[in-house]
């Protein structure tokens, strides 16, 4: 599968320059001359190691300030590392910033001929691809408009449709998704997905886990300028997701946010019929939601659960008092429940199940405590469940 | 390492082209007057120089220049001098100016510079022109044929020009206050560059001092081919040398920087 090595990194390490004082600028202006000498600095990275084979897709996530963009800037040679080697092949085009050296004066039509010349392309080259830029941009008349007029949206629109202009060995993409519309987003990921298809290469940071978990086979989890972990997509985001839970609940960790006196959850958990605790689940096996919920007044308390895919998409979600259900109390204030689906219909993805608390009457809400947990299974269904359906000769008439 | 700022003028031509043409774009975008601001400036302070020093201070022209009024002897010189000073500057000040690239894209920065120093000589150049060409009409005494030789001795002036540019650039990128100190150096330059006056008015004791600088040198011999015909000395190898080791000393600051100003920009 893999094909010759394109990005190799071996020990990259980088400095900027900690320049507060004016004083720090001279000392550093001649250590730089002179090639010698400590300044004083930070650091962006710390050995960090990657490879990237031709035709792979990696994903590049992690917190702000990790060190992800100057990472893609030392990959696209606009950054020298301080340390450490970095050898990359073939043409590359890395999209840092879309609409970086635009004239906000030219019109839309002259910048594709600029940013074309900032990415390597001639004068005829770009002639050649202009109607097709303009055509993916879709920007409709205004093209021949200054682009101070345009809105953002609009310039990124221009700028992506430059680069698909290119087809690149390697494409180096920075959080370029996060803007332009839905319909151009998924334009965005429809050409990039016949990118790979067509053999290229892709580098791509975003804090969308959805887009890195489509895009991406592998992914390098950037964490206070090291390389926390590399592997394939699912694990890694999972990991990253699983350190954000963490991180949020000890940010809330003062349970003064829920006042005492409130229905909440207490625990839950996910089970399989056997009573042991797992997260994932074959398509069709049959999934148990135990928990504890707590009602300061000794009433029942309403539970509601709701499951949602890993990029928000509500699937279904159900109130006991639905059901009928009102849950027992089996101790001081505190009320066991579990919720069984059998035969579970979810497509293979990664789930979050949110399990809220509301007070008796069912009408204010309380406590969300979520579980994650993944669906695997292979099949070409696509949407977010499967439907009970047969297929059979029509009638025909 | 990294072989995408690896500098090569040829494979980047195209971006040259384009950039030089948006620096061009740039001084007229937006003013209804265009182009015609960039030579306004040259000609307004040509008229304020001519006018206080020929009525005011009486300057005249040394009998030496037959033919021409102080008018022509001053412009002669001054323009290509203003050219000179003002790629300088927005040179110079080029690869901040184009922060957005450069720390964005993989580029060689000098590209930012040299299209910057270009645009302003097109631009003065096509001004200059105009202004010689007038001038003869006005009958001047303006020697046409040393035309060709004064755009030879553009290409030291131009080199000196963009090695300056380079060299401060590059210095400005990570210490703003380059800026500032340029603008007050040019001025005493100006001053003490043989422009408004001839270099015969200079005491002859200070002659040698006022001719270590290339831009004395330059100017003389401007106004030397401009006004009394074509020649080559020995003086115009000398300030090609000197142009030629201006630029390579410009370019090895500007290269041996330029892999850090991302950090400062």
């Amino acid at each position: 599968m893999s094909g010759p090595v394109l990005v190799r990194l071996a020990g990259v390490t980088k400095d900027y320059p900690k320049v507060a004082t004016d004083a720090d600028r001279l000392r550093t202006i001649a250590s730089l001359l002179l090639g010698r000498g400590e300044r004083p600095h930070f650091r962006a990275l710390e050995d960090v190691g990657l490879e990237v084979h031709a035709g792979e897709s990696v994903g590049l996530i992690g917190e702000n300030g990790a060190g992800k963009s100057t990472l893609l800037k030392i990959i696209a040679g606009v950054v020298r590392p301080t340390r450490g080697t970095v050898e990359v092949k073939g043409r590359v085009s890395a999209l840092l910033e879309l609409g970086s050296g635009f004239h906000p004066d030219y019109t839309g039509r002259e910048n594709i001929f600029l940013s074309s010349a900032v990415m390597g392309l001639s004068r005829r080259e770009a002639r050649s691809k202009v109607d097709a830029i303009i055509e993916f941009a879709d920007i409709g008349e205004q093209i021949d408009e200054p682009i101070k007029h345009y809105s953002s949206g609009m310039v990124v629109r221009l700028g992506f449709a430059v680069a698909t202009a290119l087809r690149p060995d390697l494409l180096i993409t920075d959080e370029v998704l996060a803007v332009g519309d839905e319909s151009f987003q998924k334009k965005c990921i429809q050409w990039m997905q016949g990118y790979l298809d067509g053999g290229g290469t892709l580098l791509l940071c975003s804090h969308s886990m959805y887009h890195v978990q489509t895009l991406c086979r592998k992914t390098l989890w950037v964490h206070h300028g090291h390389a926390r972990a590399f592997g394939e997509s699912f694990d890694v985001t999972r990991e990253y997701l699983t350190y954000h839970e963490e991180k949020r609940r000890n940010d809330a960790a003062p349970p003064a946010t829920i006042p005492g006196n409130m229905p909440r959850i207490e625990s839950a958990w996910i089970e399989g019929t056997d009573g042991s605790k797992r997260s994932t689940f074959r398509q069709g096996e049959t999934l148990v939601v135990q928990g504890v919920a707590y009602e300061p007044d000794q009433r029942s308390p309403v539970l509601l659960f709701g499951i949602v895919r890993a990029d928000g998409t509500p699937v279904y979600g159900s109130p006991s008092s639905e059901a009928g259900f009102v849950p027992e109390a089996t101790g001081d204030k505190r009320f066991a429940f579990a919720v069984r689906f059998d035969s579970l219909a979810l497509l293979p993805g990664k789930y979050m199940l949110k399990l809220h608390a509301l007070d008796p009457e069912g009408l204010r809400l309380f406590d969300t405590v979520e579980n994650e947990f993944v669906v695997t299974g292979e099949t070409r269904d696509f949407g977010l469940v499967r439907m009970q359906h047969s297929w059979m000769r029509g009638r025909g008439s | 390492m990294s072989a995408q700022r690896e500098p090569s003028l040829f494979g980047h031509r195209w971006l040259l082209y384009e950039l030089t043409r948006r620096e061009i774009f740039s001084r007229y975008a937006g003013s209804a007057g265009g182009l015609a601001w960039t030579i306004l400036q040259p000609l307004a302070q040509l008229a304020i120089f001519s006018i206080v020093f020929s009525q005011v201070f009486r300057a005249t022209v040394p009998p030496n220049y037959p033919g021409v009024t102080y008018l022509a002897f001053v412009a002669v010189v001054l323009w290509p001098w203003i050219m000179f000073a003002d790629s300088v500057q927005r040179g110079m000040a080029a690869v901040t100016a184009n922060a957005g690239l450069v720390r964005k894209v993989a580029l060689p920065c000098e590209l930012f510079v040299y299209a910057s120093v270009i645009a302003c000589y097109a631009i003065h150049l096509a001004g200059f022109a105009g202004v010689l060409i007038v001038l003869r009409l006005y009958g001047e005494n303006i020697r046409l044929d040393g035309i060709p030789v004064a755009v030879l001795l553009m290409i030291p002036y131009l080199l000196l020009a963009t090695g300056i540019a380079l060299a401060l650039g590059a210095l400005h990128t990570i210490v703003r206050d380059v800026e500032h100190g340029t603008g007050l150096v040019l001025t005493l330059v100006f001053y003490a560059t043989p422009i408004l006056y001839p270099l015969s008015f200079v005491p002859e004791s200070w002659r040698g001092i006022v001719m270590v600088n290339p831009v004395a040198q330059l100017s003389e011999r401007l106004r030397d081919v401009l006004l009394h015909g074509p020649s080559l000395t020995q003086t115009d190898a000398w300030i090609a040398l000197i142009g030629v080791a201006v630029f390579a000393a410009g370019l090895w600051t500007f290269r041996r920087l330029s892999p850090y100003f991302e950090d400062f920009l």
